[in-house]
C-alpha cells in the first residue's frame, strides 16, 4: 500500500534552526503511526512541516504522491486535517459555526456554507460528542470541549490524512479514550493518521507503529512492542522503566521507576529485601534512592518486584517464572543475608515455592525486620513458614506494622557513618 | 447564536441602512440654516434633473450633502479598516493608529499639503496620493521591521507600529514648523475635520472605499479563519502570508482615503466594529458590511455634533470622536478579560 503521507529523508525546522534531520516515514491509509519522544525533540515540528508552519529544508515530504511544494494551501487542507495541541477561542462563534470553518477549503470564493455542509458538520459533531454544544459560544467552553470541537473541525475538512499533535492531552479520561477510539475507527475505515503522543501507554495502545523522535532524528519506526523497550526509554527519556504488558488491553505498558541520574541519598549499608507479587517494589525503589546497596531475595521472572529489581539493576536472585527457590538459590540468598546489615521480609505470603527465602535468612535473625504480622492469610506452606518466622522472632527478629517503620529500623540497623564504599 | 441566515443578514443590513439614511437626513437638515426633509428631497431632485435651482438649494446641494456623504464615506473607511486590523491581529484593541498607518498617511498628506500650498486644485490628486504612499510606506516599513526575526508575528508588528508612529509624528511636526505659513490649516486638518468637504472629495473617496472593500468582502471566510490564529488558519487552507499582505494593502487604501480628506480621526475604527460585534457576533460576512455602515452612521452624527454644538464655531470632528472614544477605549481596557 502506498503511503498517503511520506517523509523521505526530510529535514525540517524553522528559519535558522534545524529541528529534525533526515526523517523517513510513510503513513498509509488505515494506519495510526505514533510519534513519541522527549519534549522539544521535534515531534510537533515534523507535523507542522506538513502544513507549512515549519519548513522542509532537505529531503522531501509528499502528500498523496505530490510533493508539498506543488500543493496550494486550500488543496492541502482538503487532504490534511490537523488537531492542534491547544485550541484558543477568544471570539463568540457558536460551536457549529466553529466546526463549519473547517469547510473552508471545500468552498469557492463567493460560496458559503450550505445545507450539506451543515449536515456534515453536525454528523462529525455527533461523532465527537459535541453536537449538544452546537449553539454555545465557543469562548465559554472548556479546553476539553474545544479540543473535541477542533477534532470535529478537522473532520469537517474531510481529510484523508489526520495529524494529531498531543490532541488528547487536555481531555479527561473518558473523552480521551472516546476520541482515540474514534480516531482508531477512522483509521480502520481508511484514514491515515500520524499522531504525536505524550502518554507512552496510549501511544502503544492506539498506534500500529511507533517512531521515536530524539536528538534531532526520527528513529526506526516499528510495532510498539519492538520500539518501546527499557534500553530505549533509558536512552531517550532518561528513565528506567518497567516495560510490561497491560493485563487488560494486552498492549505495551510502561511504568517509570527511576529517572537516570536521580540523586541518591547518603545512606550506607547493605539491605536484603524478601518480597514478591509487588509487596517489595516500593521499598526496593525507596531504599535504592536512599543510597543503600539493596539486594533482592529470589524472585520469579515476570513478577513485578523482579522487574523493578532488574530495572534498578539490583543484586538479586532470579528464578524462572513459576520456579521454586531451589537449593542453589537458597545458598545465594543466604550469602546475601550474611553480608547484609539488615534484612526485610515484606508482607508476602509464603508457600512451598518461596519458603527457601525464609530458610536462607535463618542465621540473620538479629538484623531481620518483618513487615506486618505473619497470619494465616500468608501461610500457604502447611505451617512450615509460621514455624520459621517464630524461630526468627525468638532469635531477635523484629516485627513492625508498616514499611515506614521498617525503614526506620533499617536506618537504625545500618551504621550512620560511611566506611569507604565498595564500587556500586 | 444560530447560523446567520440570509434573512437575518438582510434584516441587519436594511435596518442599519435605514438608520444611516435617517441620520444623513437629520444631518443635512441641521446647521446655520435649518431645512426640512421636503426641501432636501426637492433640492436633490432638482439637482439630479438639472433643473434651475431654487433659493437655498446651494446650501443643501453644494455644502451639506457633500459633507454628510463624505462623513459617511470616511466613517465607513475607518470602521472597515478597524475590522480588518482587528481580524488580522486577533485583537479588539487594534486599529490603523496603533500600526502607525494613520501617522504615515498623515505625514504623506502633510508633505503633499505643504508642497502644493499655493495650488489648491492639485490637492485633490496629490494629498490622497501622498496619504496612500505614506500609509503604504509605513506599513511596508513596519512589516519589514517586524519580520526581521523571521515570520511576521503580531507582537513585533504592533511594537514596530508604535515605534514608527512616534518617529512619524515627530517628522510631521518638523514639516509643520518648517512651513509656518500653512500651519494653522494643517493643524486644524490634523485634528480631524470635514470643513473642506465638497463633491470632488466625495468622488475621490468613494472609489477608494469601494476598492478597499472589494478584497475583504470576497474573503470573509478567511477573515473568520484568521480569528483562530495564523497557524490554524494556515492548517485550514488560508495562504496566510499572502492574505495578510492583501489585507494590509486594502487597509492602507481605506486609511489613506479617510486621512487625506479628514485628517486624523481616532476611535471610529476601534469603537464601531467592537459595538457591532457585540450585537451581531464575529462572522465577518455580516460584521464587515455592518461595521462599514455603522461607521458611516457614527461619523455622520459626530460631524453633526461638531458642526452644531458650538455653532457658529465649528470644532474638529476628531475632538468629538475622541471625547466619545477615549472613555470607550478605557472601558474596553477595564473589561479586557471578558473581551470577545
Amino acid at each position: 500500500m502506498s503511503a498517503r503521507l511520506t517523509y523521505a529523508d526530510a529535514t525540517v525546522g524553522y528559519p535558522g534552526v534545524t529541528v529534525v534531520r533526515g526523517a523517513t516515514l510513510g503513513v498509509p491509509g488505515g494506519e495510526v503511526v505514533g510519534l513519541i519522544g522527549p519534549n522539544g525533540a521535534g515531534k510537533s515540528t515534523l507535523l507542522r512541516a506538513v502544513t507549512g508552519t515549519a519548513r522542509v529544508t532537505g529531503g522531501s515530504i509528499t502528500l498523496a504522491g505530490q510533493p508539498l511544494a506543488a500543493i496550494g494551501p486550500r488543496e492541502r487542507a482538503r487532504i490534511v486535517g490537523v488537531v492542534p495541541q491547544a485550541v484558543s477561542a477568544t471570539f463568540a462563534f457558536s460551536a457549529r459555526e466553529f466546526v463549519l470553518l473547517g469547510r473552508h477549503p471545500h468552498l469557492g470564493r463567493l460560496q458559503h456554507v450550505g445545507p450539506t455542509d451543515i449536515s456534515l458538520a453536525e454528523r462529525v459533531m455527533e461523532r465527537t460528542d459535541t453536537l449538544r454544544l452546537a449553539d454555545e459560544p465557543v469562548d465559554t467552553l472548556s479546553g476539553g470541549d474545544l479540543q473535541r470541537l477542533a477534532l470535529a473541525q478537522a473532520l469537517a475538512q474531510e481529510p484523508s490524512v489526520l495529524l494529531l499533535d498531543e490532541a488528547t492531552s487536555h481531555l479527561d479520561l473518558n473523552h480521551r479514550l472516546q476520541v482515540l477510539d474514534l480516531v482508531r475507527d477512522l483509521a480502520d475505515s481508511g484514514l491515515a493518521v500520524l499522531a504525536v503522543f505524550h502518554d507512552l501507554d496510549l501511544a502503544a495502545r492506539f498506534s500500529d507503529r511507533l517512531g521515536v523522535v530524539a536528538n534531532g532524528a526520527l528513529g526506526p519506526v516499528g510495532p510498539p512492542a519492538d520500539v518501546l523497550t527499557a534500553p530505549l526509554l533509558s536512552r531517550v527519556f532518561g528513565v528506567r522503566a518497567v516495560v510490561g504488558t497491560d493485563p487488560v488491553t494486552g498492549s505495551v505498558a510502561v511504568t517509570p521507576v527511576l529517572r537516570e541520574g536521580a540523586v541518591t541519598g547518603e545512606r550506607c549499608g547493605r539491605v536484603l529485601v524478601i518480597g514478591g507479587s509487588g509487596t517489595a517494589a516500593g521499598l526496593l525503589r525507596r531504599l535504592h534512592l536512599a543510597g543503600y546497596e539493596v539486594g533482592a531475595a529470589a524472585l520469579n521472572r515476570g513478577d513485578v518486584d523482579q522487574a523493578v529489581a532488574e530495572t534498578l539493576a539490583l543484586e538479586r536472585v532470579d528464578l524462572p517464572a513459576f520456579g521454586e527457590v531451589d537449593s542453589a538459590a537458597e545458598r545465594a540468598v543466604a550469602r546475601m543475608a550474611s553480608e547484609a546489615d539488615a534484612v526485610v521480609v515484606c508482607e508476602v505470603p509464603f508457600g512451598r515455592a518461596n519458603l527457601g527465602n525464609l530458610r536462607a535468612i535463618a542465621g540473620a535473625a538479629a538484623k531481620t525486620v518483618f513487615v506486618g504480622e505473619f497470619g494465616a492469610e500468608r501461610e500457604f506452606s502447611g505451617g512450615d513458614a509460621t514455624a520459621l518466622v517464630d524461630q526468627l522472632r525468638d532469635a531477635g527478629a523484629l516485627t513492625v506494622v508498616d514499611t515506614e517503620r521498617a525503614v526506620a529500623e533499617i536506618d537504625r540497623l545500618t551504621s550512620p557513618e560511611c566506611s569507604p564504599r565498595s564500587d556500586r | 447564536m444560530p447560523v446567520p441566515t440570509r434573512a437575518r443578514r438582510a434584516t441587519v443590513i436594511v435596518v442599519l441602512l435605514a438608520v444611516l439614511a435617517f441620520s444623513m437626513l437629520v444631518a443635512i437638515g441641521f446647521g446655520a440654516v435649518s431645512v426640512g426633509p421636503g426641501d432636501i428631497s426637492r433640492a436633490i431632485s432638482r439637482a439630479i434633473a438639472g433643473e434651475a435651482r431654487a433659493a437655498g438649494d446651494a446650501v443643501i446641494v453644494d455644502l451639506r450633502l457633500p459633507r454628510v456623504i463624505l462623513a459617511a464615506l470616511v466613517g465607513a473607511c475607518l470602521a472597515s479598516a478597524g475590522v480588518l486590523y482587528q481580524a488580522l491581529f486577533r485583537n479588539p484593541l487594534a486599529d490603523p493608529y496603533i500600526l502607525g498607518m494613520s501617522a504615515g498617511a498623515g505625514l504623506g498628506a502633510v508633505i503633499a499639503l505643504t508642497a502644493t500650498a499655493s495650488a489648491t486644485a492639485l490637492r485633490f490628486g496629490v494629498v490622497p496620493a501622498g496619504a496612500f504612499v505614506g500609509a503604504v510606506l509605513t506599513i511596508v516599513l513596519v512589516v519589514r521591521l517586524a519580520s526581521l526575526r523571521g515570520a511576521l508575528d503580531v507582537t513585533s508588528l504592533l511594537l514596530a507600529g508604535v515605534a514608527i508612529s512616534y518617529v512619524l509624528a515627530a517628522l510631521t511636526s518638523f514639516v509643520m514648523v518648517f512651513f509656518r505659513e500653512s500651519m494653522a490649516s494643517v493643524v486644524f486638518w490634523m485634528m480631524g475635520g470635514l470643513t473642506a468637504a465638497s463633491w470632488p472629495y466625495v468622488f475621490m473617496v468613494a472609489p477608494m472605499l469601494a476598492a478597499g472593500l472589494t478584497m475583504p468582502m470576497s474573503s470573509t471566510r478567511e477573515l473568520n479563519l484568521m480569528l483562530l490564529g495564523e497557524e490554524r488558519a494556515g492548517e485550514l487552507g488560508v495562504d496566510v502570508e499572502r492574505f495578510k499582505r492583501l489585507l494590509l494593502a486594502a487597509g492602507a487604501l481605506l486609511v489613506a482615503a479617510a486621512v487625506s480628506v479628514s485628517g486624523l480621526i481616532g476611535f471610529v475604527g476601534l469603537m464601531t466594529p467592537h459595538m457591532v460585534r457585540l450585537i451581531i457576533g464575529p462572522d465577518h460576512r455580516l460584521l464587515l458590511p455592518a461595521s462599514a455602515i455603522g461607521g458611516a452612521i457614527v461619523m455622520v452624527l459626530a460631524d453633526l455634533v461638531a458642526r452644531t454644538v458650538l455653532a457658529p464655531v465649528e470644532i474638529p470632528v476628531g475632538i468629538v470622536t475622541a471625547l466619545i472614544g477615549g472613555p470607550f477605549f478605557i472601558w474596553l481596557l477595564v473589561r479586557r478579560d471578558g473581551h470577545r
